[in-house]
């Protein structure tokens, strides 16, 4: 209820530049929780991988993630809706039970990379994963069912802001700057199959679909106004640039230190190996930490973004002042992908840095779904009323839409091949 | 039976079977409780939107197709009427509010009357898991049905009658409703005020708008979350949240102007009338959980010279939405208060009797600055309806009523809990504390062990000797650390049950010695107890390492539960002190606390006698 208050003192005071400042927040923080274990990892494998090669991704993902929030929170600033009810109430059951069934496979397997992150962060620390992970697993539950996570959440995301350290790093182990310049500007391609799936793992970490519904339910939950909408702008635009501009650093210093050595990353310990310019033997401690802080960040608010989410489309009860009995669904929900994604990452011998990168591509795979949704809301003036999408506003919106599914089909049909 | 889902996108034959176009919607005629269809919409070629009357075109229909009596040409197309509700548009996939299961739904489908009789009745809202079922296909809902029917269990309907249904998102007044339709409007405000707690908070204010003030005031009071209550306030407009203000009990206003933040509750104020808002500020001059802020000044009073008649006529010329009457209070001749008429006597006494000849003198009071809990509990004590509260001087300021004693001893309750930590700590109310959290609460001691006995044994880890001792000197801590976790519960079965102010009960001092003594005999009994096990089990030099670990470790255990229990009166002062700025204190934080001062005197108490040397016995 905090949160609800705070909304109130904030939407109170709209004068001018306050107004701005006052909806500044949940942007930033969707867009920083976006460098979560899946992010980290893809953007490392990107760098180790092929250097600056795909560099070229970050400016342009940098626009698509802008487009799709700015809209994600538009809608909610105009209709008071969340995204699902919002898909509910205009394709009726069917189109629903498709988009929940998306969301709720996406945002299980990015939990279950969650998990598969804190196992690898806290592996640094010579903690075994039998250990971290099933306290992991009961720390998520009990903060999600209660709903106190709001008390962690702050130390959680100082603990994540630990990749900001990638600007230093990245400055100090002296880049070629022309040349990553110039690889930022000019985009390159490649038939490699390796090549397409990291670039589809690269739009499903920067564009999840669980932001859309978290962007969504922020503004819904603070009941922000048409009149919101700039200072929601504005909170989007920065928060989404702060994080590309970590994002480019981490693809530079991977591709600086890691790709000339030709080491693949594999395990969080390979990635580490990015901050040795900076941290030097304490390299992989900073790395942990901020790694094992994201992931558990990220695991404690998904299975409660996607309960919320499928409970809003079906009309039951949700929330966390909700009990067992008033709101069985949702609690189920929560308790289920939390105990299956914790689960499946205590399997014996399983590739923890393989489940986050393929996490990110399922999540690339499903995010047409709900982007063709989003698209077809925002573009509704009967839905919208005046804060309708705009042409170029849709325009890239479809083109989002056709770059993932055409990268998908090209990545499924190197795959078959290579086979 | 035939369901919405099942005619929508059904093509539309006219005479001569030619497809003129597809269902797209029903609309109904809302002034019967089961209304019939009217009208009749359908997409024609081209997208292009078409509504005919149900009445005088459609000659039959089912879940394939719907036949026209007419020619295409023939048709003449209608508009939608006011009183018109389409069911698609407005009911299907939309909230609703169920009045009568007093719950918010989302709408699955639409049950329809039976498809042989010309006339197509709505017969409700399903709002089940059947709805979602038969609206993704009607395979998958025969399928389902098959299963559960394997497994003996029924899939019932969940069908809510149209007199039963709210649409929130849509504003109803225009409509003509049936007589025994039930909206929102008709419940109780405390059960609005629980569907509005459901909703999202656009909507809230939205629904709240619908409602008429007095519906509206009263839901506001019912509002368990304060801050919920200042957020839809906040969002009105201040006309409006003024009025609703006015309309509000005093008390109700002020607690809820108290939570507004201080420019918008000064707006709020200088809008409502001056009666009112004078009442609210004399409220709000009170502090927080004091008698003064609770009470409400619309009350009866009357000079103790004036008869029975006159009473009963005051009475009759009161406002519809003052204060129900309990009692009428007299005043003597400086004002001050003299004396109380219940209702009951005034009733049953001559007009003409003087009201002191049938008053009660002796008078419980409050003063506007006791606290809130004894004035509640002073009310439940004499059985009082209502309890006057009296300025210095005597004059009667208000009255507390049972009502809002119940709402404080509620609070007061949820807050002794706490202290017993019985209840969940969390401070965002959720109430229903976790079994799980339950019990790793009940058990935490195990988890202090289990640390603590690690750090312990590191220290001594150099030395193979002393680090056995000290590992087998830590089996006697659970008996420090569970009786540190049971002097907190002491203190706090003390704190909740004594009140300072009360002049039984015991002093702070007695109850240092009462609680240093207790701890005294526990510890001495432990002590023995374990000597005696020693000395009689393990006789034999070879069992004298054994022997001497366990009597360092209860010699640790038995100084800790001394302190633990040394140290009651402290928590005792800290909880009194914290209960007197109205802080609220859990009682899983203290017993942490205390365990980990156990903890910590237990490895200080082992290091000191096991380097020493100095062991009992």
């Amino acid at each position: 209820m905090a949160e609800a208050k705070n909304g109130t003192k904030k939407t109170t005071k709209k004068t001018g530049r306050l107004a701005i400042l006052a909806a500044m927040g949940p942007g930033l923080l969707t867009a920083m929780a976006g460098n979560d274990a899946g992010g980290i990892a893809t953007y490392s494998s990107t760098g180790a991988t092929y250097g600056y090669g795909m560099l070229w991704t970050v400016p342009l993902m940098c626009i698509l993630l802008i487009v799709a929030q700015e809209t994600a929170a538009r809608m909610g600033c105009a209709t008071g809706k969340g995204f699902a009810a919002l898909i509910r109430e205009q394709f009726g059951v069917r189109v629903s039970a498709i988009a929940m069934l998306a969301l709720i496979i996406s945002n299980f397997t990015v939990t279950l990379s969650e998990f598969a992150g804190i196992a690898s962060g806290m592996e640094l620390f010579g903690i075994p994963l039998q250990v971290s992970v099933p306290i992991a697993g009961i720390a998520t539950w009990l903060l999600t069912q209660s709903g106190s996570y709001h008390r962690v959440e702050k130390i959680l995301l100082a603990l994540s802001c630990v990749f900001l350290t990638y600007i230093v790093s990245g400055i100090i182990s002296n880049p070629d700057w022309g040349l990553a310049l110039k690889d930022t500007v000019v985009p390159q391609f490649s038939s490699d199959p390796g090549y397409v799936s990291l670039l589809v793992a690269n739009v499903g970490t920067t564009i999840s679909p669980y932001m859309l519904f978290m962007v969504s339910s922020n503004v819904v939950e603070k009941n922000l106004k048409g009149s919101d909408i700039p200072g929601q702008r504005a909170d989007n635009v920065s928060g989404v640039i702060a994080a590309e501009i970590t994002t480019w650093f981490i693809i530079l210093t991977t591709g600086t230190v890691l790709y000339p050595a030709d080491v693949t990353v594999n395990s969080a310990a390979d990635a580490a190996q990015a901050l040795v310019p900076l941290a030097g033997q304490y390299a992989s401690a900073l790395f942990a930490a901020g790694l094992a802080g994201a992931s558990f960040l990220a695991a404690c608010v998904l299975p409660g973004i996607t309960a919320s989410a499928v409970c809003e489309a079906f009309g039951w009860e949700r929330g966390v002042d909700r009990s067992w009995n008033e709101a069985p669904a949702y609690r189920a929900i929560i308790t289920g992908i939390t105990i299956l994604s914790a689960g499946i990452v205590l399997i014996p011998n399983v590739d923890l840095f393989g489940i986050m990168m393929l996490a990110q591509v399922i999540n690339g795979v499903l995010l047409p779904v709900l982007m063709v949704c989003m698209v077809l809301i925002a573009s509704d003036k009967r839905v919208m009323g005046q804060y309708v999408n705009g042409h170029v506003w849709t325009v890239l919106t479809w083109f989002t839409i056709v770059v993932v599914i055409v990268l998908t089909i090209i990545m499924f049909v190197l795959q078959a091949m290579g086979l | 039976m035939i369901y919405l889902s099942q005619l929508l996108g059904n093509p539309v034959l006219d005479l001569n079977g030619e497809k003129i176009g597809t269902v797209s919607d029903l609309g109904i005629a809302t002034g019967e409780v089961f209304p019939r269809v009217t009208s009749l919409a359908f997409m024609g070629p081209g997208h292009t939107p078409f509504m005919i009357s149900w009445r005088k075109y459609v000659d039959s229909y089912d879940e394939h197709e719907v036949h026209l009596k007419v020619v295409a040409t023939d048709i003449r197309f209608s508009y939608l009427q006011p009183n018109e509700v389409l069911l698609a548009r407005d009911i299907l996939n939309k909230q609703i509010v169920d009045t009568r299961g007093m719950r918010v739904v989302r709408v699955n489908d639409l049950k329809l009357s039976d498809t042989n009789s010309t006339q197509l009745r709505l017969l409700g809202a399903e709002v089940g898991i059947r709805g979602i079922l038969r609206s993704l296909s009607p395979g998958i809902e025969r399928l389902a049905l098959r299963i559960a029917h394997t497994f003996g269990k029924q899939l019932p309907e969940k069908i809510i009658a149209w007199s039963y249904m709210d649409l929130v998102e849509r504003d109803l007044s225009d409509v003509k409703l049936s007589v025994s339709h039930k909206t929102l409007d008709d419940m109780h405000p405390a059960d609005i005020a629980d569907i509005i707690e459901r909703l999202d908070p656009r909507l809230r204010g939205q629904v709240f708008a619908q409602l008429d003030d007095e519906q509206r005031a009263g839901a506001m009071a019912e509002l368990d979350d304060d801050a919920m209550a200042a957020q839809i306030m906040g969002s009105m407009d201040e006309a409006d949240a003024s009025r609703i203000l006015s309309e509000m009990d005093p008390d109700d206003a002020a607690e809820l102007v108290s939570e507004l933040d201080y420019d918008k509750a000064e707006k709020l104020l200088k809008l409502m009338g001056v009666n009112e808002q004078k009442a609210i500020r004399q409220l709000l001059g009170y502090r927080e959980d004091t008698a003064g802020r609770i009470m409400t000044s619309e009350v009866v009073s009357l000079p103790e010279d004036k008869t029975v008649a006159d009473a009963v006529e005051r009475l009759r010329g009161l406002d519809e939405d003052f204060e129900s009457v309990r009692y009428v209070y007299l005043t003597d001749e400086d004002e001050k208060l003299s004396g109380v008429v219940t209702l009951g006597r005034l009733i049953v006494s001559d007009p003409d009797t003087r009201l002191d000849d049938i008053a009660t003198k002796e008078l419980k009071t409050a003063s506007p600055e006791d606290d809130q809990e004894d004035v509640a509990q002073d009310i439940a004590k004499y059985n009082l309806l209502a309890m006057p509260v009296v300025s210095d001087e005597g004059k009667l300021l208000g009255i507390v009523t049972v009502d809002d004693a119940l709402d404080v001893l509620e609070e007061e309750h949820a807050e002794d809990l706490q202290i017993a930590g019985g209840a969940s700590s969390d401070a965002d109310g959720t109430e229903h504390a976790h079994d799980l959290v339950w019990l790793l609460r009940r058990n935490a001691w195990f988890f202090f062990w289990v640390v603590a006995t690690a750090i312990i044994t590191f220290a001594f880890k150099t030395d193979t000797s002393t680090f056995t001792t000290a590992l087998l000197a830590c089996a006697a801590m659970p008996l420090a650390l569970v009786v540190a976790d049971d002097s907190v519960s002491y203190v706090t079965n003390f704190f909740l049950e004594n009140d300072p102010d009360d002049e039984d009960s015991p002093s702070t001092l007695g109850f240092t010695l009462r609680s240093i003594g207790t701890g005294l005999v526990f510890a001495l009994i432990c002590t023995l107890l374990v000597l005696a096990f020693v000395s009689l089990a393990l006789p034999d030099a070879s069992d004298a390492a054994l022997a001497h670990a366990l009597r360092l470790g209860f010699t640790a255990a038995a100084v800790s539960v001394l302190v633990s229990f040394a140290l009651t009166p402290i928590y005792l002062v800290i909880l009194r002190k914290r209960d007197e700025r109205n802080q609220e204190t859990s009682g899983f934080a203290l017993a942490i606390i205390s365990m980990t001062v156990a903890a910590v005197v237990f490895a200080i108490a082992i290091a000191v006698t096991g380097t020493t040397g100095i062991v009992l016995g």
